[in-house]
């Protein structure tokens, strides 16, 4: 009878609900405080973009309530906020596509209802894990291909059908984390207690080392023939992460890390591409490279120092200096207007979104569904840590996209999917454990 | 609890500990960094600052206008007064970014002055810009026109400076060019094209970046060298034109400018000028003396200046390694290289008692409302040679100007001592030797010394000496 009671109360969401409010606030106080500065007037018309997005996400809220969804509620508040950031930045630094994105983050926001409702059954995706390990190859190479591939920017990882032109890097991450997770949990028994030892090193059967391998090789292909150091790193890292969490083996990790850099400084020898980009995050003020390939990198270091501790303010930077701000330097542009407190902000928002992900993954049920969930949020702190160290020079500049902020359709749509994933996993350990989250 | 969940835990633990370290990094550029970064000359948002806000006056020592801001339809516009002074000023362009006295003061010029710190943080962290400042330059407009008249369109430099502050009072560098093109919008890209591609180098400043070889200007160096030695300048040394010390020298002479044979001591030598007098002088006293004293008179090394400066070689390796090379040193050839700059700064220590000041473009940084925000007085650098040593060479250059039959006498002020030096340098073979004159007035108590070269000239010396002398006049208001 108790459980009746407090039912209500559950689907309500009220901590989902009073958390969008915050976001519908920075929304809007964004949108006005840009379109302000950039016309030193402000016309209602401003405001059409934020509310339909808000109306967006309120639909979303309202949609799992209706359907008594009782998964995470933090989730779908924290990805509101970074694509609502994301959108006044559009507005700040590209607003001719701010109806794109503003198109893309509805499909996005399809996606995302779609993820909730399809899968009957989480664990049964294992079951096709193979299925998914192709059709992820199958995608990885597609851009290789003639006819559909294309090479934008020097990297050639997009592919082109119909109107639209798209990574598939984007939708192949979700499908390796489904993959790895699926093949790990079959085979962690043997992988991480292995009879034979080299010394300290454990030494799997050669069977089980050959998907490995594999995949590392396969990491190297993509670097040396899409020229996508981004992609390499953030697939590479994905699958030493997981082989690391499903063993326990910190030492396949080191390894794979040597291997790692062993196949980076091949690579920077034999190839101009990977050579140019390590340059320039050496030494980016020097003469030949300042107005060269170091341009794009300085111009985001004077956006950054123009920001301070506070920031110059929405619309008061010029971060559209830097060359393809939207898509490869968001970071920085956020960092020169709401300085070090906005960017620290910004960043605790992904941390609460890994540390929420993890927690899930450690409720987990199932350990397909726990190396499912450590592996979803495991990609948006690497693909953060990624881009956002490249911006700020700690590693060389990738071309990867900000996750949910940076302005790009493909990388949207999939990042909402996985969180639609991670609070399906998060609604079942909810199941479980037999009360709500 | 499953197996696995130490696992997710140190994971998470690492991705926090990683983001941890990228929010140091976003503190290092943002807070740490921002200083250096904010004053890059490169950095569009101080140059942006030129057009949207009035940009702050350059202005010579009495306040007379070098370079100001206008404001047009389409923002503020700089205007530069002076084309004689292009390369010292340089320009503040949206486009091609800042140079000159605009790049090195650019902080000051927008009211951000280091020595103000109160309007850096103003701005910084509540966006609130300080009204323009002025730098106020130590040239000064008489001389300044005094030299450019002298020097015309002759290729080559001119460089006056106080010698007790090191201040400099005029500074000409031909061929110029005319930075109100540089920033003017509707012409800059074709006047930037024409400036880059002309192979006289207009935006180069002869004074400070121009590397020549010295020739006899250089031979004060190996005079004090010696006189420290305890050389006796009295002594008569045997000069016999064409000059070997001996055989193994092979075919190789040094040759003496007037074909001498006869006895010279120290004051003949500067007055005639004479090669192998003061290649003897160099032999006897030997390379690490005369390293060490071009050294401390800071051959080879980059001068302390507000603006860019060149540091020119002792030798191309760093070291006078064989006699010839010791002999053709010693009176200003070899591998010398130098730029007027050096050179008035070595005659400024010797009229200054010994003391090398230390050369300075900008005196004074001001608010907007006239208060002297920064005083740049660097002070001087050191005691280079002593008192005593820079009198007996003062004297020796008083005679070289004004001596019988003396080579610098086209330098000579009637009524006013003059000490100075002429030196032609020579050069690749198939051109024309430098001129060279460097010299300072009142020689009992200095207050301006001169540099001169003039490019490419057969008359050398000679053509270099009278432009010197208009210089000193309107420095001295003869």
């Amino acid at each position: 009878m108790r459980a009746e009671a407090t039912a209500p109360l559950g689907r309500a969401r009220f901590t989902e609900l009073s958390l969008l409010v915050w976001v519908a606030a920075l929304a809007i106080t964004g949108f006005v405080a840009v379109v302000a500065t950039e016309r030193s007037s402000f016309s209602p018309a401003a405001l059409v973009v934020p509310l339909v997005f808000l109306v967006l996400m309120l639909a979303l809220h309202v949609f799992l309530v209706s359907i008594r969804f009782r998964g995470d509620q933090l989730l779908l508040p924290i990805a509101a906020g970074l694509t609502a950031i994301g959108l006044v930045l559009v507005q700040r630094l590209a607003s001719d596509l701010l109806f794109q994105q503003l198109s893309w983050s509805i499909i996005a926001a399809g996606a995302f209802a779609a993820t909730i409702v399809v899968p009957r059954d989480l664990t049964a995706l294992a079951r096709f894990k193979w299925t998914w390990a192709l059709l992820g190859v199958l995608l990885l190479i597609a851009p290789l291909l003639p006819v559909i591939g294309r090479e934008i920017n020097g990297a050639r990882i997009w592919i082109k059908i119909g109107p639209g032109s798209f990574e598939p890097w984007e939708a192949v991450k979700i499908l390796l984390v489904i993959f790895f997770a699926a093949y790990l949990e079959e085979y962690r028994e043997v992988l991480s207690h292995s009879q034979r030892r080299i010394g300290p090193f454990p030494v799997p059967p050669v069977p089980y080392l050959v998907p490995i391998v594999a995949m590392w090789g396969i990491a190297m292909l993509v670097m040396v023939f899409e020229k996508d150091m981004g992609a390499t790193v953030l697939f590479f890292g994905l699958f030493l992460a997981m082989l690391f969490l499903a063993t326990g083996e910190a030492f396949y990790a080191v390894i794979g890390l040597g291997l790692l850099i062993l196949g980076g400084f091949v690579a920077y020898q034999l190839f101009g591409h990977v050579q140019a980009r390590v340059d320039t995050w050496i030494r980016p003020f020097d003469e030949d490279l300042r107005f060269d390939t170091g341009f794009q990198l300085v111009q985001g270091l004077y956006a950054l120092a123009n920001g301070g501790l506070f920031g110059a303010g929405l619309g008061n930077g010029m971060p559209d200096r830097i060359p393809v701000v939207w898509s490869d330097f968001v970071f920085d542009a956020f960092a020169e207007e709401a300085g070090l407190a906005g960017a620290l902000a910004l960043l605790a928002l992904y941390l609460v979104f890994v540390y929420r992900g993890m927690l899930i993954a450690l409720r987990a049920p199932t350990m397909f569904l726990q190396l499912l969930a450590a592996g979803l949020s495991f990609i948006v702190a690497l693909q953060t840590l990624v881009i956002v160290g490249g911006n700020l020079r700690l590693i060389p500049l990738t071309g990867i996209t900000l996750p949910f902020v940076a302005y790009g359709g493909s990388s949207l749509v999939t990042n909402w999917m996985l969180v639609g994933l991670l609070m399906r996993v998060s609604q079942v350990s909810g199941r479980i454990r037999g009360g709500g989250p | 609890m499953s197996p696995i969940s130490a696992n997710i835990r140190s994971l998470t633990l690492t991705l926090a500990f990683a983001f941890l370290v990228t929010s140091i990094g976003a503190a290092y550029w943002t807070v740490l960094a921002s200083d250096q970064l904010a004053n890059d000359p490169f950095n569009p948002r101080l140059i942006a600052a030129t057009n949207e806000r009035p940009r702050g006056a350059i202005v010579d020592r009495s306040g007379a206008s070098i370079a100001t801001s206008e404001k047009t339809d389409t923002g503020f516009t700089r205007s530069y007064k002076d084309r004689s002074l292009a390369q010292v000023v340089g320009y503040a362009s949206t486009r091609f970014g800042l140079s000159g006295v605009e790049a090195a003061y650019a902080e000051s010029l927008i009211g951000q002055d280091p020595a103000d710190p109160v309007s850096i943080w103003r701005a910084r962290y509540l966006g609130d810009r300080a009204p323009a400042g002025q730098v106020v330059l130590g040239i000064d407009l008489k001389i300044q026109k005094a030299a450019a008249d002298a020097l015309g369109g002759r290729k080559g430099a001119i460089l006056a400076m106080d010698p007790r502050t090191g201040a400099i009072l005029a500074s000409v560098s031909v061929p110029t060019y005319d930075a109100n093109q540089i920033v003017d919008r509707s012409k800059q890209e074709s006047a930037w094209a024409q400036v880059t591609a002309d192979p006289g180098h207009p935006l180069l400043n002869r004074v400070t970046q121009g590397l020549y070889p010295p020739g006899s200007i250089f031979k004060v160096v190996t005079g004090a060298a010696a006189l420290e030695a305890g050389f006796d300048p009295a002594k008569k040394l045997r000069v016999d034109d064409p000059y070997q010390a001996d055989k193994s020298w092979g075919d190789y002479f040094v040759r003496s400018a007037s074909r001498a044979h006869g006895l010279f001591d120290m004051s003949d030598g500067f007055r005639l000028s004479e090669n192998i007098y003061f290649a003897q002088v160099g032999l006897e006293i030997g390379a690490a003396r005369l390293t060490d004293y071009a050294r401390r008179f800071g051959i080879g090394s980059t001068p302390k200046l507000d603006l860019a400066a060149a540091k020119g070689q002792l030798s191309d390796s760093g070291a006078i390694d064989r006699p010839t090379l010791l002999a053709d040193t010693s009176y200003g050839q070899g591998e010398l290289l130098v730029s007027p700059l050096q050179m008035a700064l070595i005659y400024a220590t010797i009229a200054n008692g010994g003391v090398m000041p230390t050369a300075h473009y900008a005196s004074e940084v001001r608010d907007n409302e006239g208060h002297v925000v920064r005083e740049i007085a660097p002070g001087p650098q050191g005691q280079v040679i002593s008192p005593t040593t820079a009198k007996t060479l003062t004297t020796m250059l008083v005679g070289a100007v004004a001596g019988p039959g003396a080579f610098a006498f086209g330098a000579k002020i009637p009524g006013v001592d003059v000490a100075g030096k002429t030196g032609t340098a020579e050069n690749r073979p198939g051109q024309a030797p430098h001129g060279w004159f460097v010299g300072f007035a009142p020689a009992a108590a200095p207050t301006v010394v001169v540099a001169v070269i003039v490019e490419n000239t057969l008359e050398g010396g000679v053509a270099a000496a009278p432009l010197g002398a208009q210089v000193m006049r309107a420095a001295l208001g003869k």
